[in-house]
């Protein structure tokens, strides 16, 4: 892990902001202290000395040598001063040989360097007596001076180090996400490479790295569906393509050998390759429903209409194969749609129920009275389509199959037909965002569609993490 | 004379194919292999009908029929097409053409859809009564006679006789009936269509009368007197 990917990560980004932030406020809090406490100090002193020097000054004028005296002796020379000079500038007492140059009397405290007479940094100030005499009241100030170059070093350390400190964090923090984004990369590459049954690494923590990783997880499971349904359809468009033509390129090769003009023959081979072509219809068709743009079509539909006209259109098939098919009669039901795609849906649908329910492909004794129903239902505010028959139904475990394309359940291979229609059904309830459910109908099937509103399941199928 | 017919299709081998097709099926084809020449031929030349492909390099099939309508030409076209989704259908018909076909498509079917568009155009006057042999059809009354005999109709077999009334003589397959009468365009199952001119059928052809209706083995049905 380079250090340069590593700041690269949001982790590491946010902690050093943060801690420039903090580094700022401590340094700003620190400086707001140094003032006060510096100010506060000085003027301390400096009401100190004002009060000594006027107390001093108070005195009578020729006690004033040796009130100094004493004052030097109590206090120690080597923490106050004390001076009095005369008009010309010499001086007549205390510890101070000489006038700092910078000091008027009545001015402003001055602050003197450590000098020959007084080893330490003092503050001073000065007064003009009556007798034209000046006197000086001085104090070491080096504590005050210590005190502040500590919060002045402190205030250039703290900042640098919480900056420094922050680094080292951010750094810490983003390792982790960073090796976790490692294990995903790594997984993406496993995905890239083929190997479809790879998923994202998903940890405890349930944050914004996981909600991620779960929604391409996902993703991952629908690409895998698609794509193990393209390969199922492949090896079933191969295996049911090769039967109806090795059929007829042995008829055609029985045709060469007898040279003789057998209709039915021919009649024979066009069937089986009017069979191929059906089925390449029925594909093609489906990838066309699968580009379509949603709602190019919609409008809005009178769905006991769309159940009245597919009625109408198999009642003479459903006759001939012995099928009583009846349209429990309705209200009429309005819904967004396609009309002519939902109609294509209910035809197939009862293109199936007819097919096996004439067709059973175990024969019951008695056999009882072949039923299919069209019924529309309003199930709370949305609308159903049901096709009901009393045929063989489809066993729980083989209903979602039967929605791929080209699926036929074992035992009905034998009947006529693409395998293609449920599929095509399928395709057209996805452009809808409707749903086609099989319940069992004891006996039988009960195909449903389910009509959702527009509005309804727009994020459906997405994790909640 | 044979009708004339202008192919106008860029791949030449189906060009070449649907031209031999024609040639066989009694028709003078001719080819065009580009969109900008054939509408060029189509504006000079009278054709009895138009074979176009949707899409072609210079020119859109869609442009062409567009432009040859704009010129004042009515000649039947006929869009032949990849592209089979009912919105490219409307398109194709909106801009002009008279009908739309799929590719691929059986040979036998362009022929009859070439044949039906050619009926369609000579019939000046709008019939009101269809014949042929002994079976009437009157289409202001909506009642059908076969010698006299009444037949009685559900509406859609009414529709479906018109139809193969109108193109009487004609082999109509499956899908063309499903086209026409219900006006859906997608793969109906093999036996629905069949079952509905089966039904039709028994109405019209009585045992002991000579039979109107004929299955066409592998294209279709054909209503005719012969």
């Amino acid at each position: 892990m380079q250090l340069s990917q590593l700041w690269r990560t949001t982790t590491a980004r946010l902690t050093v902001l943060y801690s420039l932030v903090f580094a700022l406020g401590v340094v700003a809090l620190l400086g707001m202290v140094y003032l006060q406490s510096t100010v506060y100090l000085t003027r301390r002193v400096d009401g100190i000395l004002r009060v000594e020097a006027n107390a001093l000054a108070a005195s009578p004028p020729a006690e004033l040598p040796r009130l100094i005296d004493d004052a030097l002796a109590l206090n120690g020379a080597q923490i106050n001063i004390y001076g009095l000079f005369s008009s010309d500038g010499r001086p007549l007492a205390g510890n101070l040989r000489a006038l700092p140059p910078r000091l008027q009397p009545g001015g402003p405290p001055v602050e003197t360097p450590p000098s020959r007479s007084f080893p330490a940094n003092a503050r001073l100030i000065a007064l003009a007596l009556p007798s034209g005499r000046t006197l000086v009241v001085g104090r070491d100030v080096n504590q005050l001076r210590e005190m502040r170059s500590i919060i002045a070093s402190a205030l250039a350390w703290t900042g640098p180090s919480i900056l420094l400190i922050g680094l080292g964090l951010g750094v810490a923090f983003s390792i982790a996400p960073l090796r976790r984004l490692r294990l995903m990369q790594a997984a993406a590459r496993d995905i890239a490479a083929g190997d479809l049954k790879r998923r994202m690494p998903i940890s405890q923590n349930r944050d914004e790295l996981d909600m991620f990783a779960s929604t391409v997880n996902y993703m991952m499971g629908e690409v895998e569906r698609l794509m193990t349904e393209v390969k199922s359809a492949s090896d079933t468009i191969a295996h049911d393509l090769r039967t109806p033509l090795t059929r007829a390129r042995a008829q055609l090769h029985r045709l060469q050998q007898t040279r003789a003009g057998q209709d039915e023959d021919i009649d024979r081979i066009i069937g089986e390759i009017d069979s191929v072509l059906a089925r390449f219809r029925a594909l093609l068709r489906i990838s066309e429903l699968e580009a379509r743009e949603r709602r190019a079509g919609f409008t809005t539909v009178d769905l006991s209409e769309i159940a009245r006209q597919a009625v109408d259109l198999y009642l003479p098939l459903a006759e001939t194969e012995g099928v009583q098919l009846r349209l429990r009669p309705t209200r009429p039901v309005q819904i967004e749609a396609d009309p002519k795609l939902l109609f294509e849906a209910v035809s197939n649908l009862l293109d199936n129920a007819i097919k096996f329910t004439a067709h059973r492909p175990v024969p019951q004794e008695p056999a009882p009275q072949a039923k299919v129903e069209v019924s529309l239902v309003l199930e709370g505010q949305v609308p159903q389509i049901v096709v009901r028959d009393n045929g063989p139904g489809i066993p729980e475990r083989e209903r979602s199959a039967v929605l791929q394309r080209f699926y036929r359940a074992e035992d009905k291979r034998l009947i006529a037909g693409s395998g293609l229609g449920l599929s095509i059904v399928a395709a057209i309830m996805r452009l809808h965002r409707f749903t086609l459910e099989f319940h069992d109908a004891e006996p039988g099937l009960k195909a449903v569609i389910v009509c959702h509103p527009p509005h309804e399941g727009s994020a459906e199928g997405f994790p909640k993490t | 004379m044979a009708p004339k017919i202008l192919i106008i299709e860029d791949d030449v081998e189906t060009a070449e194919e649907i031209g031999e097709l024609l040639l066989a099926s009694g028709f003078a084809p001719r080819q065009s292999f580009d969109g900008r020449e054939g509408l060029q031929l189509a504006l000079e030349e009278e054709f009895d009908a138009i074979t176009l492909d949707r899409m072609l390099p210079s020119c859109d099939g869609l442009e062409v029929v567009r432009r040859l309508r704009e010129a004042g030409r009515h000649t039947p076209v006929l869009m032949v097409s990849a592209l089979g989704d009912v919105d490219d259908r409307v398109s194709g018909l909106r801009a002009g053409g008279d009908d739309y076909m799929i590719k691929p498509f059986a040979p036998a079917e362009l022929v009859a859809r070439l044949e039906v568009m050619l009926r369609r155009k000579s019939h000046g006057e709008p019939q009101l009564v269809l014949k042929v042999g002994d079976l009437e059809l009157d289409l202001v009354s909506r009642e059908a006679l076969r010698s006299g005999r009444r037949i009685e109709l559900l509406p859609r077999e009414f529709k479906l006789l018109d139809y193969m009334m109108r193109n009487a003589g004609q082999v109509l397959s499956r899908r063309m009936i499903f086209e026409a009468v219900w006006e859906y365009y997608f793969d109906p199952g093999t036996n629905v269509i069949e079952v509905h001119v089966a039904r039709l059928r028994k109405k019209i052809d009585i045992p002991g009368e000579a039979p109107l209706i004929h299955t066409q083995r592998g294209s279709g049905y054909v209503i005719d007197a012969a």
